[in-house]
């Protein structure tokens, strides 16, 4: 690892301070990215009057946002109110300090990085409560709520689908995990683990089809829903950073970061070209996801979770730990969890028939109304 | 589970079309032949004056009585360039009251009113409701400049006859086979 000062702790605050720089841009830049890609999808043109292609579009709106009034309710409960924001936010700064983008480009390569990773960006659940309870309001109440139900719900098929594959790599360094993963990718030998990822991270980052806590037509934008300007922007700007790390994240875990398919040691532009593209593969998915797939109910979400991806992600462990203690050969380990990655998918879809109304068309009866 | 894959490919095939959208004020979608804007005047090239004689029948009709109109003698009469004896003088149209309901269109004798069928037939937005009260000159000009290439004039007595342009061909083929016939014979 190389320095960019000579004290250690100058360095700390240099890395600290590229990224306290570069996120807000990105962030900027991915607010652009999101509505153009969600206007294609939708066949409309999205953001197309500040500068060529609305490219501006993120500079103004967040000269808006900065200028904007900070009201607070009268009745809010003042501490709480403002720190909700910080609590929000701070830890998925924190979270992006653990994720090496490259070889050697991070702040800190950690020997505990995903351990780290998981257990801060976890944080942020208090931030929503204490949003929800401080603005004495019922619908950030109801919102932190179920904040809270979702994402503590949803941390565990996230972090045990993890930690399948830190059994594999026997290692919860990340860079560790990442090379190890030189010819082949942890997907191939835990796709179960890799769905469950998605699934979980797609809830952990509350978007749409999981967008329960802050879904406008229910509970109107949630526990954000007394904040406005700068506090307003503060949670657009953790809901965009958690998006690229928890991509950056399944990237790394599953996809083989900046190793696969080029080998452990490769140029560094061409490690930068691989984070990138895996990483806008994952964030477009899960915009395409947010276009595609209505919003789940509580109940759906919540058996979803518990009675789904959770027996499943311990089946997916139990698998690996079978595998490593027996030395079976790693292809058994790909048809194991192969297996068990369709019989979750036969099971969802099972579930979700059931789930539906009957539907009596002209000749064949089907059913519709729940896509779980 | 496959409903989901279901719609993953229907967003994508989405997003393979071409937008739908138009960029209004810079790009503009072709009005229909029969959009229905404000009314306008017309100008007779040949004689070079508005068809319109001012003979108030359109101001009489309107029900929401935004039209006036004076009349005037026609001073081309007297030097023997028009047929018209009289011609229109004022003509006041109010653009704030008017409701579009194509009376005045119907009602003149001469077709010298006719619904504008242009964009500037409905963008009529302006910092104050007196600049929606156009006279005789505003309301030429846009025929009187070849802005308004092709009016929606409505054929006679459409509304009750059961009129259709099919059927006017039709007449005219049966009139210039009979003129024919007529010549030959």
């Amino acid at each position: 690892m190389f320095l960019l000062a000579d004290n250690v702790w100058l360095d700390a605050l240099l890395r600290m301070a590229i990224v306290a720089v570069l996120v807000p841009v990105g962030v900027i830049l991915l607010t652009w990215v999101e509505r153009k890609v969600i206007g294609r999808l939708q066949q409309r043109l999205g953001p197309m009057h500040v500068g060529p292609y609305g490219l501006l579009q993120g500079i103004a709106d967040t000269i808006k946002l900065i200028t904007k009034e900070d009201v607070r309710p009268d009745s809010a409960d003042r501490p709480t109110f403002e720190l909700a924001v910080f609590v929000i936010v701070v830890p998925v700064f924190m979270a992006a300090v653990a994720v090496p983008f490259t070889s050697d480009i991070f702040v800190r390569n950690m020997a505990l990085g995903l351990f780290y990773f998981l257990a801060v960006s976890s944080l942020g659940i208090v931030g929503f409560v204490m949003a929800g309870w401080g603005s004495d309001n019922k619908y950030a109440l109801l919102g932190g709520v179920r904040a809270g139900a979702q994402l503590i719900s949803y941390e565990i098929p996230l972090i045990l689908s993890a930690v399948a594959v830190a059994m594999l790599g026997q290692s919860l360094s990340l860079y560790t995990l990442v090379q190890l993963q030189d010819d082949t990718p942890f997907i191939a030998y835990q796709p179960l683990a890799f769905v469950i990822f998605i699934i979980a991270g797609l809830a952990e980052l509350y978007r749409q089809p999981f967008d329960i806590p802050v879904a406008e037509s229910e509970v109107v934008g949630g526990p954000t829903v007394e904040y406005s300007g700068i506090r307003w922007s503060m949670f657009q700007m953790s809901e965009f950073v958690s998006l690229v790390l928890i991509s950056a994240l399944a990237s790394l875990l599953f996809l083989g970061g900046w190793t696969w398919p080029f080998g452990a040691d490769n140029a560094t532009w061409l490690q930068v070209c691989l984070m990138v593209a895996k990483t806008s593969a994952f964030i477009l998915f899960f915009m395409w996801m947010r276009v595609t797939v209505p919003r789940l109910r509580i109940d759906q979400l919540m058996a979803l979770c518990w009675q789904i991806l959770l027996p499943f992600a311990f089946l997916q462990i139990i698998i690996n730990g079978l595998v490593l203690v027996y030395d079976w050969p790693s292809w058994t380990l790909t048809i194991l969890s192969g297996a068990a990655a369709i019989a979750m998918g036969t099971v969802l879809h099972q579930v979700a028939r059931r789930s539906g109304v009957l539907y009596q068309t002209t000749g064949a009866s089907q059913r519709v109304g729940s896509v779980l | 589970m496959l409903g989901i894959l279901k719609a993953l490919k229907t967003t994508l095939q989405a997003a393979a079309r071409k937008p739908v959208t138009v960029q209004y004020p810079k790009e503009k979608k072709e009005l229909p032949h029969r959009s229905r804007g404000f009314p306008v005047l017309l100008w007779d090239f040949d004689k070079d004056e508005p068809f319109c004689t001012g003979c108030q029948v359109c101001a009489r009709a309107c029900p929401v009585d935004c039209i006036t109109v004076t009349m005037k003698d026609n001073p081309k009469k007297a030097a023997g360039k028009s047929k018209r004896k009289k011609i229109v003088e004022h003509f006041y149209l109010d653009y704030a009251r008017c409701m579009r309901c194509d009376i005045c269109v119907e009602v003149c004798n001469f077709d010298a009113i006719v619904m504008n069928n242009t964009w500037e037939g409905v963008e009529l937005s302006t910092y104050d409701r007196q600049d929606l009260v156009l006279d005789k000159d505003a309301l030429l000009k846009q025929s009187r400049t070849g802005e308004l290439k092709d009016p929606f004039r409505e054929p006679m007595g459409v509304a009750h006859s059961g009129w259709s342009p099919k059927e006017e061909e039709e007449e005219k083929a049966e009139e210039t086979e009979a003129s024919k016939e007529g010549d030959e014979g």
